[in-house]
């Protein structure tokens, strides 16, 4: 109901004339047949013929032009037929396609690059939350996933899910095949409109480039099972959220050669540094260590001080995609030799890498060629009190971080790592002793996600239940 | 810069005296037709016509008009003969064919007759290289007998768009398929590869076509390892004229405008697919 009272009071809103859709107020005004035209004082006002028959504006007759014409653009915003046309964007349709305009198309080819820098395989999966893009590389122990919300589409539609419940499709792609559809620097300057579509065995891509010409690529996909890695981000001790550049600034310093680094948290600084086997002249090679103050992250929560050690080359994909698109990086993890997640987030699209990390008993960090042993072989999180290096130069951080000396520690002396990052686990818990584990939570997504989801177990292998430990259900990436 | 004239002397024994101020503009041309070894020359009056053959299938042409050179002599009708052209052009860079602006290489070609080899007298910066090459008899370029008569559909594009494609075509496939119809979709090239196929459509009324004319609709299969070198020839050109005649077989036609700004052409004409068609 409305108070004509406080209505009286305000004054008429100057409507610019496009806020109501089909109906023109202002200098330019686009009168239909069916317009009732009402006059007030010099003006006249036109009205669509139905407005006059609203209830509510039939109740206050005495409402003077300006205020009818006020509340019929709030009308028109809430109207049930905007509601309905919108809602119908959002409802489950026929088919399975999507669209999007040019811009849009760099984010998915970025996308697509990223991944591509994981594995050889893209799965494509339609979803009710969006389409995913997902892929792991061979050792099986990086993850990523990119999803697409529908809003990031101009129109996305799904099959019901009633019509095939269970038989969702999921298709995996050869990446050397959609690769090279998405070629960077070109894609955005001549790519207006890109459509894709799921079909009984072909994804068909199209794209409508500039001046009117319009390539289809049809190609063939193997159906498989999905491809789901579960993380339970919300358990891990620590969490950082890092700005877009801070990162992807961090690792420019380290070689594209460098495999693997080895990122240190704790209440005092985050560190970044390369990582390198023992044994293998590691006198010879040049040894690169970043720290950042705590301040320079937009979050920073240590729950457990930690040193995990991952491969950078899969995580530079995302890191670029990051910085491409200004958003921050969070990260989560634990104690060493439990996977890290890092994930972006905006309002159209997620994306996450969960990246396997060394588990070792031993602490590892570069010798000093003034450094005095230490006796302890204890892992490096339990040591608490840092040390002054002398001799070592320092670079002050262009960030403004305080320089922070750096803690030292040393190797034990006996015992000697294997490289890399190890075999995938295939069965039971890895046992703590000195072998080198790679523990990674990937699930082949069966059906019935019923059975409590175990971190440990691996993707692919569908048919493998190893339940091992009670966790609760995280919801899956 | 003009050569100096201590070959004078021998002029009145060249059947063929051809000067080039810049010899890239010779080269480049014959670099967008260099997919095999040897090269026919065919010189007339109006002008130089370099063939290149492939397996009775393909044969490109480039055609170097009398006006782009600085000066053509010919003394005869007709002077044929054929040369190794991946040697040619060897010695057309035999300065190492450096970019750099104003330093130009300068040619003289000059052919004494049949049995004689083919001279080059090559200068940059005063230094000058005497190159002979040796001769062959001049195989019969095939007549693949394309007539304007016979044309069913006739396309002209502006490079830009096909060079786009062309560099993005799927290799793994066998055959490179081309529509033209009066209808949609007007001009399609289609590949048909491991992962699937691709589909690339121009419409007729697109700002890249100039010219579309088709009669009637003819889809064509060509060997992709047939046409590949045919992308040499694209990447040079602004222009290319498609048309592909009653029995299938694919003429293109490319535009290129050398360094001076001068037009040469080059065309490429293709047999189709005879096995696709069995199928």
């Amino acid at each position: 109901m409305v108070n004509t009272g406080a209505l009286s009071r305000l004054p008429s809103p100057a409507l610019p004339p496009h806020i109501c859709s089909g109906c023109e107020f202002g200098p330019h005004k686009r009168v239909r047949k069916y317009d009732i035209g009402i006059t007030s004082g010099n003006k006249q006002f036109y009205f669509p013929k139905y407005m006059t028959t609203a209830p509510f504006l039939e109740q206050h007759a005495s409402l003077a032009a300006g205020k009818r014409r006020y509340l019929h653009s709030i009308s028109s915003i809430y109207s049930t037929e905007q509601m309905r046309r919108q809602m119908k964007q959002h409802y489950l349709d026929v088919l399975h396609s999507c669209l999007q305009s040019g811009n849009c198309v760099k984010a998915f080819g970025r996308a697509v690059h990223a991944l591509a820098r994981l594995g050889d395989e893209l799965w494509l999966d339609p979803l009710a939350k969006g389409l995913a893009l997902r892929s792991v590389n061979s050792a099986h122990s990086a993850y990523s996933c990119f999803l697409f919300s529908p809003l990031f589409f101009h129109k996305y539609n799904l099959r019901s899910a009633t019509e095939k419940s269970a038989e969702a499709i999921k298709c995996k792609l050869l990446m050397k095949s959609i690769l090279p559809l998405f070629r960077l620097p070109s894609i955005e300057r001549t790519v207006e409109r890109f459509e894709i579509s799921i079909e009984e065995d072909l994804v068909k891509m199209k794209f409508f480039c500039k001046h009117g010409i319009v390539k289809t690529h049809n190609l063939r996909f193997q159906e498989s099972d999905a491809l789901q890695a579960v993380f339970s981000s919300h358990l891990c001790p620590n969490v950082l959220k890092a700005p877009a550049k801070l990162l992807s600034d961090m690792v420019m310093h380290f070689p594209v050669s460098q495999e693997e680094i080895t990122l240190s948290i704790s209440a005092a600084k985050v560190s970044l540094r390369n990582y390198f086997e023992r044994g293998n002249g590691h006198m010879k090679l040049m040894h690169t260590e970043m720290s950042l103050h705590p301040d320079e992250f937009h979050y920073f929560q240590v729950g457990v001080d930690s040193d995990i050690t991952f491969c950078l080359k899969e995580l530079r994909g995302l890191l670029t995609f990051a910085e491409s698109h200004c958003l921050p990086v969070s990260v989560y993890f634990g104690a060493a030799g439990k996977p890290v997640c890092f994930s972006i987030e905006d309002m159209v699209l997620e994306a996450t890498v969960v990246l396997a990390t060394l588990m070792e008993t031993e602490s590892r960090a570069p010798s000093q060629h003034t450094a005095t042993p230490l006796n302890t072989t204890t892992s490096r999180c339990e040591v608490e009190a840092p040390q002054d290096r002398s001799g070592v130069e320092q670079v002050a951080s262009s960030q403004g971080s305080p320089i922070l000396a750096p803690r030292l520690s040393l190797y034990p002396s006996q015992i000697d790592l294997p490289c890399g990052q190890g075999d995938p686990i295939r069965t039971h818990a890895p046992s703590p002793a000195p072998s080198l584990v790679c523990s990674l939570l990937f699930k082949a997504l069966s059906q019935a996600e019923d059975a409590a989801l175990d971190p440990k177990v691996l993707v692919g292998v569908s048919d493998e239940e190893d339940v091992m430990e009670e966790e609760p259900q995280s919801p899956p990436l | 810069m003009p050569l100096s004239t201590q070959s004078q002397t021998n002029e009145e024994f060249y059947v063929l005296v051809a000067t080039l101020d810049n010899a890239r503009n010779l080269s480049n041309i014959l670099k967008a037709i260099a997919f095999k070894d040897h090269a026919i020359f065919s010189a007339t009056p109006n002008g130089l016509k370099v063939t290149v053959e492939d397996s009775k299938c393909l044969q490109a042409n480039a055609f170097i008009q009398a006006e782009i050179f600085q000066e053509f002599t010919i003394k005869e009708d007709l002077v044929g003969f054929q040369v190794n052209l991946t040697v040619l052009l060897d010695c057309l860079n035999i300065f190492g064919g450096s970019t750099v602006p104003g330093v130009l290489t300068a040619l003289r070609m000059c052919y004494v007759g049949y049995g004689y080899p083919l001279t080059l007298f090559l200068e940059e910066g005063g230094v000058v290289t005497v190159c002979k090459i040796n001769t062959q008899e001049p195989e019969e370029p095939i007549d693949f007998d394309f007539c304007s008569s016979n044309v069913t559909n006739k396309v002209i594009l502006q490079s830009e768009s096909l060079k786009e494609a062309f560099s993005e075509l799927d290799m793994t496939s066998e055959v490179l398929q081309i529509t033209m119809s009066p209808t949609q979709p007007y001009f399609r090239l289609s590949t048909f590869g491991n992962s699937g196929s691709a589909h690339y459509d121009y419409p007729k009324d697109s700002d890249m076509m100039e010219l579309f004319q088709c009669t009637k609709t003819q889809t064509n299969r060509y060997k992709m390892s047939l046409l590949k070198p045919s992308t040499k020839a694209l990447a040079l050109s602004c222009k290319v004229s498609v048309r592909t005649d009653t029995r299938g077989f694919l003429s293109l036609q490319y535009l290129v405008r050398n360094d001076d700004g001068q037009i040469c052409f080059v065309e490429y004409y293709c047999c189709p697919d005879e096995e696709a068609e069995e199928e």
